[in-house]
């Protein structure tokens, strides 16, 4: 039995806190995250099968529910619903309840909620393979489906707040910001956006608006919040170092609330809307380099002079690759909603290339960064083998760089030779062939990345080579924290 | 259809209030005073500041 470890009551009490935090929070957040990690295996394989048909459209052609036109939507969903979202909502239900130093309320139904929106994407997912899809990017899924969606939504934001306003610490850190907004907006984007292109309430013109006006925000004030949030708490807890400036972490916050609101009208630079609703997208674009600045000074400072924890911390190499590409991704977004840009970009791989380098690059990375720390806490094991861990690691990282750079690469010169109208469009896509076969290849990399993942995750969860306390869990010794539990309780009673 | 209208305009308008209410909220709480304190209070005696808390998995025999 290991022994408990020498330190002041204060400090033992707090691990036990912490212990006790992490148990209840263990069947919803192991339910949402090892859902979301199913669903990140059938994305890749649905991302894999779209990909090749770009460059072999016969592949798979005979099969009518295997169609680009449904596999790819499907694709998008399941990742953006399946992985992402659920990814999402457990590191969120996890890192609330530790910042507020509560135990998570009602597991059961969080637990429950994580099968109904399972069951969303299921139902979802069948019914666009089977050609009930719509053409609204993000909202492919079927109007029915919507309440499977939004209602753990409302019940997710129901327990953060609750967890919020029963809360045990004094402050509020700058991480809690973002979860209670983003789990504000999302019911508020969802609803908001079914109701109005589904029942008829706008139409033309004015549904892509709102198509583009939710899809944007899905990304920007739902998934992209949690991220964040998470880095703020990750960075520096791994390293044992405060936010750079913490100051600078608060302004970052509100001015996201603020401005990226505006943003979404800029994917339809060029359409037939009026000009001051792209200019409205242009300025919130630009506006957001505010809040992105903000994040890369304190992330980036945060971790000088202490990057050499890179090479023995999976969480932080994740965590720190993701925080570097919200950066980088953030600040070609706003250049692309610029219009100098757009004619050159829009309709191109570049706008692919983009969209990955920002959900996978950043979202995806510092999500699986949040899984390598919360597993073995709530599991109480340890990770079965660094080398998954660093498969993973190379295979995500080298893959997002390859596939996000050489469709950067590919669409601007793409188009920059559709602007010519002395190139035949046939020569473009000839031009554009050999990155399509780089995505394929590179899709390919991060799909092994994924399988290597699931392993992982399999094994922690099958108790696969159970190791109760080492490096990964450091200080939390559950066995005989446990005991010293059971002896506090064991004392106050005898004093009662 | 109105009805939808009105519910969709209810909502931003309640969003936009709970935005304003929450700023205020904060700032009469002290949420932005001592904000050097704020960074550090996701450290604790138990994981104190200047402690990495997270490591790579140890290789073991036979287990690669």
């Amino acid at each position: 039995m290991t022994p408990v470890p020498e330190g002041p009551a204060e400090s033992r009490l707090e691990q036990i806190s912490r212990i006790l935090i992490d148990d209840s929070s263990r069947v919803p957040v192991l339910l949402w995250f090892t859902s979301s990690v199913i669903w990140l295996l059938l994305g890749s394989a649905a991302a894999m099968i779209s990909s090749i048909k770009l460059h072999h459209p016969d592949f798979l052609g005979g099969i009518e529910w295997l169609t680009f036109g449904r596999i790819r939507p499907v694709h998008l969903d399941i990742v953006f619903f399946g992985w992402s979202s659920m990814a999402a909502i457990g590191a969120l239900l996890w890192l609330q309840a530790r910042l507020c130093h509560v135990r998570l309320p009602w597991p059961l139904l969080l637990s429950g909620l994580a099968m109904v929106w399972n069951v969303g994407v299921v139902v979802g997912s069948v019914a666009v393979l089977a050609g009930h899809g719509s053409s609204i990017e993000y909202l492919e899924f079927p109007a029915y489906c919507a309440p499977f969606f939004a209602i753990p939504a409302l019940g997710v934001l129901a327990a953060n707040v609750k967890m919020y306003l029963t809360k045990n610490s004094e402050h509020t850190y700058v991480s809690q910001w973002y979860l209670l907004a983003a789990t504000v907006w999302l019911p508020v984007l969802y609803v908001t956006a079914m109701l109005c292109t589904y029942f008829g309430l706008v139409q033309g013109v004015s549904q892509a608006i709102t198509n583009w006006w939710f899809g944007h925000n899905a990304l920007g004030l739902w998934v992209t919040p949690i991220a964040v949030a998470t880095a703020y708490y990750l960075i520096p807890k791994v390293t044992g170092r405060p936010v750079h400036s913490y100051h600078l972490s608060l302004l970052g916050f509100w001015s996201l609330a603020i401005f990226y609101n505006w943003a979404g009208t800029h994917h339809l630079t060029g359409g037939p809307l009026p000009a001051w609703t792209i200019t409205v997208g242009v300025v919130g674009s630009m506006m957001m380099f505010i809040p992105v600045i903000t994040v890369a000074i304190n992330h980036h400072m945060t971790m000088r002079g202490v990057f050499h924890m890179l090479k023995t911390s999976p969480t932080l190499r994740f965590t720190v690759f993701g925080s570097f590409m919200y950066t980088v991704a953030s600040f070609q977004g706003s250049l692309e909603a610029l219009r100098s840009h757009q004619e050159i970009t829009h309709f191109t791989q570049y706008t692919i290339g983009h969209a990955h380098l920002g959900l996978y690059g950043f979202f995806s990375m510092i999500m699986f960064g949040a899984m390598y720390y919360i597993f073995p806490r709530v599991t109480n094991n340890e990770w079965s083998s660094a080398r998954l861990i660093k498969v993973h690691f190379w295979g995500s990282a080298i893959g997002v760089l390859a596939y996000g750079i050489g469709l950067c690469w590919a669409g601007w010169w793409q188009g920059l030779m559709m602007n010519d109208p002395s190139i035949p469009f046939l020569q473009t896509v000839e031009y554009v062939k050999p990155y399509l076969i780089l995505r394929s290849v590179s899709g390919a990399g991060m799909t092994i990345a994924h399988i290597a993942f699931a392993i992982s995750v399999w094994r922690i969860l099958s108790r696969h080579h159970f190791v109760m306390s080492g490096p990964t869990l450091f200080t939390t010794q559950r066995p005989a924290w446990k005991e010293f539990v059971n002896e506090q309780n064991q004392r106050e009673e005898m004093a009662q | 259809m109105f009805l939808i209208s009105m519910i969709i305009w209810a909502t931003a308008l309640l969003g936009a209030v709970m935005t304003v209410w929450a700023l205020t909220w904060a700032i009469k709480r002290g949420e932005f005073r001592n904000l050097r304190k704020g960074a550090s209070s996701i450290f604790d005696a138990g994981e104190p500041i200047g402690r990495q808390t997270d490591f790579f998995p140890p290789v073991r025999k036979g287990v690669r």
